[in-house]
């Protein structure tokens, strides 16, 4: 308990020490105030455009494909992360030694700094969204489960950033991994569903998705917060979606510390 | 003429620089293409699912977005770095280097900064357009000839809307999002423009033009041209007489910190 106790108040005030950090550069969060809208904004005659006159598309209604698109939005700004780019700089430039001499887990310290900026993007970008899409908008964007969204998100939030964290250890292999790092994005950008909810795609890609770890970081929970739930083609209530997502999280935080005792083996600092 | 051998001598220099690390140019070309050429994904997923832009075949709707494509990775080809390059100067205070160089700063940075990667793109739009184009029917060689003039009139748009960007970065320090904001504007240059609604449709098409980029050129190919979008050359050039002014006006702002 008091191990417990001590990693709160450690995340607790690395969280807070980045929230402050980057409350500097809050301005740089709000274009996400214009950016999100206008995106939205397209989305939605877009799929007004080729719904047409049919009632359901890919089993999906319009509405239904409008609030997902305004949920993916959303789930973004509450799960977006840098940890990739941000291991990769402390490889290279030798930085990351300094990390190796703190008492605290290098992996730890960068989710809790992640948690304090992405408490910032509560505030500047996904509230603000939130109110547009709500009120300006009226997009019916309340999750259909509050609950079951929230641990979604949670999860959603953790995959997203384990993932990254696995993809910035190439630094460790590497001496220039962006270009693995912007591979990385190109096929998340595809199959976590933001630009095309997983459904439109064919089946047999679906179900190779289920393998995948894309489509937990972001398909899932737009899904549950439509009111849907479905991988791979296989219909799913909001509980057995987000325990899909659990077990999906638990493999990837496993296979990242695997490779962290793999990769650190290497480290050979500069200097820093 | 003298600048046309100042920018020529920066590209063949931009160029040895990206053969001397070919492994990591042809990678970040390749990298480049497919991550823009992305979005006709979408359009085709759309279309196996058997729906459709009314009016538009799948096609027609890979048309525009592969001259959007094309549009961009020319236009990026020449003022993408403008951008960057500026805006790191400002943040660290070392615009004086440029200021200092006896020719505009904005032509020096341009030319300076020549960005071969971006060629990929353009390959990549070209070879899609030529096979969305073997699949329609060009309407004659008036159609082509259109297309040429709104394609030029497409990159006077986004080279436009690069040296804004460039300016803002004079005000808006150390942004990094800045390109997010305009990159959400362009969206709107990627589909038919009849699917959205008529405010949109003239700010699109008059105020930004940003229709101009793909969508115009595409439908000159296919001859379905509107008789607005002629109307729409004069923001064209307008639009970036004025990204030159706003460039040379807001290095007035810059404020040194010893360079």
């Amino acid at each position: 308990m008091k191990v417990v106790k001590h990693k709160l108040e450690e995340l607790k005030a690395v969280a807070f020490v980045t929230y402050k950090e980057w409350s500097a550069y809050r301005t740089h969060s709000l274009v996400s105030v214009f950016v999100g809208p206008i995106y939205f904004i397209v989305q939605y005659f877009i799929w007004t455009a080729v719904y047409g006159g049919a009632d359901t598309l890919a089993n999906m209604e319009l509405s239904q494909t409008i609030r997902y698109f305004g949920a993916s939005v959303l789930i973004g700004y509450l799960t977006m992360d840098f940890a990739d780019w941000n291991l990769q700089m402390l490889v290279r430039t030798g930085k990351f030694l300094t990390f190796t001499l703190r008492p605290m887990h290098h992996r730890f310290f960068a989710l809790s700094q992640k948690i304090g900026h992405r408490i910032l993007g509560f505030f500047f970008e996904f509230l603000p969204c939130l109110l547009i899409f709500s009120l300006v908008f009226k997009v019916d964007i309340i999750p259909e489960n509050v609950g079951w969204t929230a641990i979604s998100i949670v999860f959603a939030f953790l995959m997203n950033f384990y993932i990254n964290y696995c993809i910035g250890m190439t630094a460790f292999y590497f001496t220039q991994a962006s270009g693995i790092r912007l591979v990385y994005q190109l096929f998340a950008q595809i199959f976590s569903g933001a630009l095309i909810p997983l459904n439109f795609f064919p089946s047999g890609i679906q179900h190779l998705m289920m393998l995948l770890p894309f489509q937990y970081t972001n398909y899932i929970t737009a899904m549950i917060w439509t009111g849907g739930g479905n991988i791979g083609g296989i219909n799913l209530s909001a509980p057995q979606a987000v325990l899909c997502q659990a077990v999906a999280v638990i493999a990837v935080y496993f296979l990242s510390e695997l490779i962290y005792r793999l990769s650190i083996k290497r480290f050979t600092a500069v200097g820093a | 003429m003298k600048h046309i051998k100042m920018y020529l001598a920066c590209a063949h220099t931009a160029f040895s620089r990206a053969a001397a690390y070919r492994a990591d140019f042809i990678l970040g070309s390749i990298i480049t293409l497919l991550s823009n050429i992305l979005f006709p994904l979408v359009t085709v997923l759309i279309y196996t699912n058997g729906a459709a832009f009314p009016g538009w075949s799948m096609w027609d709707v890979l048309l525009i977005q592969s001259v959007y494509s094309m549009s961009t990775g020319a236009a990026a080809m020449f003022f993408n770095s403008v951008v960057w390059e500026t805006m790191q100067h400002i943040r660290e205070g070392s615009f004086e280097t440029v200021l200092l160089k006896p020719v505009s700063p904005l032509f020096f940075i341009a030319a300076s900064n020549f960005d071969p990667e971006c060629g990929g793109l353009f390959i990549g739009g070209l070879v899609l357009t030529i096979v969305s184009v073997a699949h329609t029917e060009i309407c004659g060689f008036s159609s082509v000839l259109q297309f040429v003039l709104l394609f030029f009139a497409g990159l006077a748009v986004m080279s436009g809307l690069y040296l804004t960007m460039a300016a803002i970065t004079f005000k808006w320090v150390g942004n990094s999002r800045i390109p997010e904001i305009f990159d959400s504007i362009k969206t709107f240059g990627k589909y038919p423009v009849e699917i959205f609604p008529r405010t949109l449709r003239i700010l699109s098409t008059l105020i930004i033009p940003v229709s101009v980029i793909g969508y115009f050129p595409a439908s000159a190919l296919l001859g379905r041209l509107e008789p607005i979008a002629f109307c729409s050359l004069i923001p064209c050039v307008l639009f970036l007489a004025f990204g030159i002014w706003i460039y040379n006006r807001m290095i007035k702002l810059y404020e040194g910190v010893g360079g």
